[in-house]
């Protein structure tokens, strides 16, 4: 009964998606996404509920796991990896900030990540507007941080980018899969 | 038991739906939203948006072409904007209505970013990212340029307007399910093409 109900969904959810391909031009089908610290930054702004400047932006494009393993398998390790799909991520600093100890001045970067099992390299690069990381030039790297990873006992289906409060400013959270880890930005 | 297990699928995709609807007053061009396969159900840190969100450059394809070393010189302009779907509404002159602001998308405002100085309709518009926005009506679209970025598209600041340019319409080459905006190069510069359900619209941009 429980399988029949589940096919039902399926069937439903798989006409709707047809419906969808039939009309150009398509959607992305990793689509893209945008998130700000303070977190929702716009709302707050048309609701005059902003508490504390604009810091960050990320807009990043949002895989799927489609059933499939992620890290250690369709992202490999030690590898350089996107951080996302299709234009490269890009964050955009509005104030000065500093990262593992490090100043990075405001502007626009592009965030790569290099996944391992028990840590992260994020890597931030001065090479924005560009695709992916197929072109990807060490030389332009801003810095290196590695950052660990936590486990999720619930897998997430799209990749997720969201800010955090922190003490020092935000953390800028990542999550895919059974992984989710954190980058600490500081404004002091 | 039956009615269970049918329903509760139907009613978690119906509610799961509508709860992407971010502070969207009804009649917003999110809409009804029972109909859409939400692939964000779930996600605990960001769901995945209703209306999604998109980017067009100019030079067009501007990041694969730099990745493929067609391209050495920095981008023009970029255009970031959500995407509505229509669902079977009609969209001009009903769910949006002639003479009132339209946010050009959906989520946050739209933004258009010029790398550097650009002309429209030969008045100057300098490098920066400007909200764009539109008030449609029958014949034309009038197409807006304002300072109040980083913004929600439904409370624009008409205050912080910077330019209006009135554009011609005409009838789109398909039916548009999603909104859809594009650059299109033609001689000195870009097309901006804006286009959904039956309408397209073009703001010329030179450079």
């Amino acid at each position: 009964m429980k399988r029949l109900a589940v096919a039902f969904v399926l069937i439903i959810c798989a006409t709707l998606c047809k419906a969808q391909e039939n009309n150009l031009p398509p959607l992305d089908k990793s689509p893209m996404d945008m998130s700000y610290y303070p977190n929702n930054y716009p709302v707050l702004k048309i609701q005059d509920k902003v508490t504390e400047p604009l810091l960050a932006r990320v807009i990043y494009s949002r895989p799927q796991k489609s059933g499939r393993i992620i890290f250690g398998d369709l992202v490999e390790y030690g590898q350089v990896w996107r951080l996302g799909a299709n234009e490269a991520t890009e964050i955009e600093f509005f104030q000065n900030v500093k990262i593992d100890g490090k100043k990075v001045a405001k502007g626009r970067y592009t965030l790569y990540a290099i996944p391992n099992a028990d840590n992260w390299t994020i890597i931030l690069n001065k090479d924005v507007d560009t695709w992916g990381a197929f072109k990807y030039d060490a030389q332009k790297d801003v810095l290196r941080t590695t950052v660990p990873v936590q486990k999720l006992t619930d897998p997430v289906e799209a990749l997720a980018m969201t800010f955090e409060k922190s003490e020092a400013g935000c953390n800028l959270v990542i999550a895919w899969d059974n992984v989710e880890t954190s980058l600490s930005i500081s404004t002091k | 038991m039956k009615l269970a297990y049918f329903g509760l699928p139907a009613l978690l995709i119906i509610v799961s739906c509508t709860s992407r609807n971010r502070g969207h007053p009804a009649g917003s061009e999110t809409g009804p939203a029972a109909s859409i396969v939400d692939t964000g159900a779930g996600n605990p840190y960001a769901p995945v948006d209703l209306s999604p969100m998109d980017m067009s450059y100019f030079p067009v394809n501007y990041s694969q072409r730099k990745m493929a070393h067609e391209i050495a010189t920095p981008p023009v302009m970029r255009v970031i904007y959500s995407r509505p779907h229509k669902q079977g509404r009609e969209i001009f002159g009903k769910l949006l209505k002639y003479g009132e602001p339209w946010r050009l998308g959906a989520n946050e405002a739209s933004e258009i970013e010029f790398f550097r100085n650009a002309s429209i309709q030969g008045r100057k518009v300098s490098a920066g990212k400007y909200v764009i926005y539109c008030i449609p009506y029958e014949n034309k679209w009038t197409i807006i340029l304002n300072n109040d970025i980083y913004t929600w598209g439904l409370k624009i600041d008409s205050t912080k307007d910077v330019m209006h340019f009135d554009v011609p319409l005409q009838k789109a080459p398909i039916d548009f399910e999603y909104f859809t905006m594009v650059f299109q190069t033609i001689t000195g510069g870009a097309d901006l093409v804006m286009a959904w359900s039956d309408t397209e619209a073009r703001l010329p941009i030179n450079f």
